[in-house]
């Protein structure tokens, strides 16, 4: 499943992830694509309340691809949620 | 690098440094031919700059700060709003304590943003917070993002353009049956200089208290760290990573901006008025209609108006003017400094008419509530004004209603 939400600002990078993902049939990843600097850590946020971990690439200048997929163990939010703020960060800065 | 990678280049800026040399040059000659027209009208323009770097530096969304409350529960942005009025109130209260000595006396200090607090207020933050969720942005935040090569965006704008219009079509209403009925109510005047100013920090202060405690109902995202920089060892060390603090990364945080803001506020207010970017944007659609005949200037009563005004739509050129497209302006070069700017637009079509419809509801409140987010909210309650409060109040209404709609939409 792969949506492109290119040139959509907030909230709809993250909105349509929550509103995709428990739509995904079992082992289905989702992308994203997105050039919106903000939902480099709202997407992979919503994605981890659902049990999702993502994984961001750079697809061009200010472009990213993110891709979600179910993760095999239950996530520690603490943990999640600071190693997303601190990819988030790394990527925007680049 | 894709095939995709290299098709996306050409909508980014090809050279940084001659884009942004290029831009403050455009920014120098127009501040100083503004100078000449009046000295005000070139300090609002680089105000209008300042205005914009912050916002675009820091996404300090106003429409974001209520939607994100309630959406997703998170109050970082409003609580640094809140934060930035506080710094606000105090630079306000210095210098209307300077202006009316005697509060009591019945005069209202110039230049204040004290609206009236009525029917007119509420339904303009009713419609106004509807608005700026559907547009993804209010008015501050649509030129900020239009500056950063959002084509949305620049879709809202002539949406607001016209809603303006509207409004000061149909302003007569408005006026004749609310606003000319009640006398603007200024804290000062009623409590006293001092209590006003208690009061009105007491209550930021209860209500960034209580959004706290909402948020922390459930986990957050934490804010990253700053990267510490490597230890600076010579000037040139030491003047890198000043640029590199204000220009790259992630930006600065929400308060910061909000805390600039503030300052800026109160630097725009000791000049002549505090900072408001509808009077500016109705003038220019009233303008733009008057060029077929159909314009509305001025408005009935608008000599008596405090707040974001058009004026009498004499001239082109007012503060307004200056301070919104000097917004513009000084978020595209902050937006090339820090290598974010590219044009983006919507692969959905049907959030085009959705972004000029929100566009259009802010346009016709911002008319009603004599400003918007920005002259009737962030600039009201630290002029002591009472209406702030009311329109703030109708906003998180209008966002609430917004977000439901929102959440119906494609």
């Amino acid at each position: 499943m792969e949506l492109d939400v290119r040139g959509e600002m907030c909230p709809y990078p993250a909105m349509k992830t929550k509103e995709w993902l428990p739509k995904l049939k079992a082992g289905e990843e989702l992308i994203l694509l997105t050039d919106h600097a903000p939902a480099l850590s709202t997407v992979p946020w919503e994605g981890a309340r659902l049990g999702f971990i993502s994984d961001i690439t750079v697809t061009g200048p200010g472009e990213w691809r993110i891709l979600l997929q179910k993760a095999a163990a239950p996530i520690d939010t603490r943990r999640a949620l600071s190693a997303i703020a601190e990819r988030a960060a790394a990527l925007a800065g680049e | 690098m894709t095939a995709r990678a290299a098709s996306v280049r050409p909508a980014a800026v090809r050279s940084v440094p001659v884009t942004a040399l290029a831009t403050v040059a455009v920014i120098a000659v127009i501040g100083v031919l503004l100078t000449r027209r009046g000295f005000n009208l070139g300090a609002y323009w680089f105000i209008g700059v300042g205005f914009g770097l912050i916002l675009q530096r820091s996404r300090l969304c106003f429409a974001g700060g209520f939607r994100d409350l309630i959406m997703s529960g998170d109050g970082r942005i409003l609580r640094a709003i809140l934060a930035g009025m506080a710094v606000a109130t105090l630079g306000f209260a210095l210098l209307m304590a300077r202006f009316v000595p005697d509060p009591s006396f019945g005069q209202l200090p110039p230049g204040a943003h004290i609206q009236t607090a009525g029917l007119a207020t509420l339904a303009g933050g009713l419609i106004f917070g509807v608005g700026m969720v559907l547009a993804g942005g209010c008015v501050s935040g649509t030129l900020w993002r239009m500056g950063e090569g959002y084509l949305n965006s620049w879709a809202a704008m002539a949406g607001v353009l016209v809603g303006l219009w509207a409004g000061a079509k149909t302003w007569t209403w408005w006026y004749d049956n609310d606003i000319s009925k009640r006398t603007p109510t200024w804290l000062p005047a009623e409590i006293g200089m001092g209590p006003a100013i208690l009061l009105v920090l007491a209550l930021l202060g209860v209500l960034y208290a209580a959004i706290l405690w909402w948020e922390m109902r459930s986990p957050r995202m934490p804010e990253p760290a700053a990267k510490r920089p490597a230890p600076a060892l010579s000037l040139g060390d030491y003047l890198k990573h000043g640029w590199q603090r204000v220009f790259t990364g992630r930006g600065w945080s929400y308060l910061t901006g909000a805390v600039a803001l503030a300052i800026l506020g109160t630097f725009a207010y000791g000049l002549q008025a505090p900072l408001g970017v509808t009077g500016g944007l109705g003038l220019w659609g009233d303008k733009l209609a008057g060029l077929a005949g159909l314009g509305a200037l001025p408005l009935k009563g608008a000599d008596l108006l405090a707040g974001c005004t058009p004026g009498n739509g004499a001239t082109w050129l007012t503060i307004r003017t200056s301070t919104m497209t000097g917004l513009v302006i000084g978020a595209f070069l902050a937006s090339v400094l820090s290598g974010e700017f590219r044009l983006r637009w919507s692969r959905q079509w049907s959030r085009y008419p959705q972004v000029v419809a929100g566009g259009l509801l802010m346009g016709y409140a911002s008319v009603l509530a004599v400003g918007c987010t920005v002259g009737a909210f962030f600039s009201s309650i630290p002029s002591l004004a009472l209406s702030g409060w009311l329109f703030g109040l109708a906003l998180f209404g209008g966002a609430f209603i917004g977000v439901k709609i929102v959440r119906r939409l494609p």
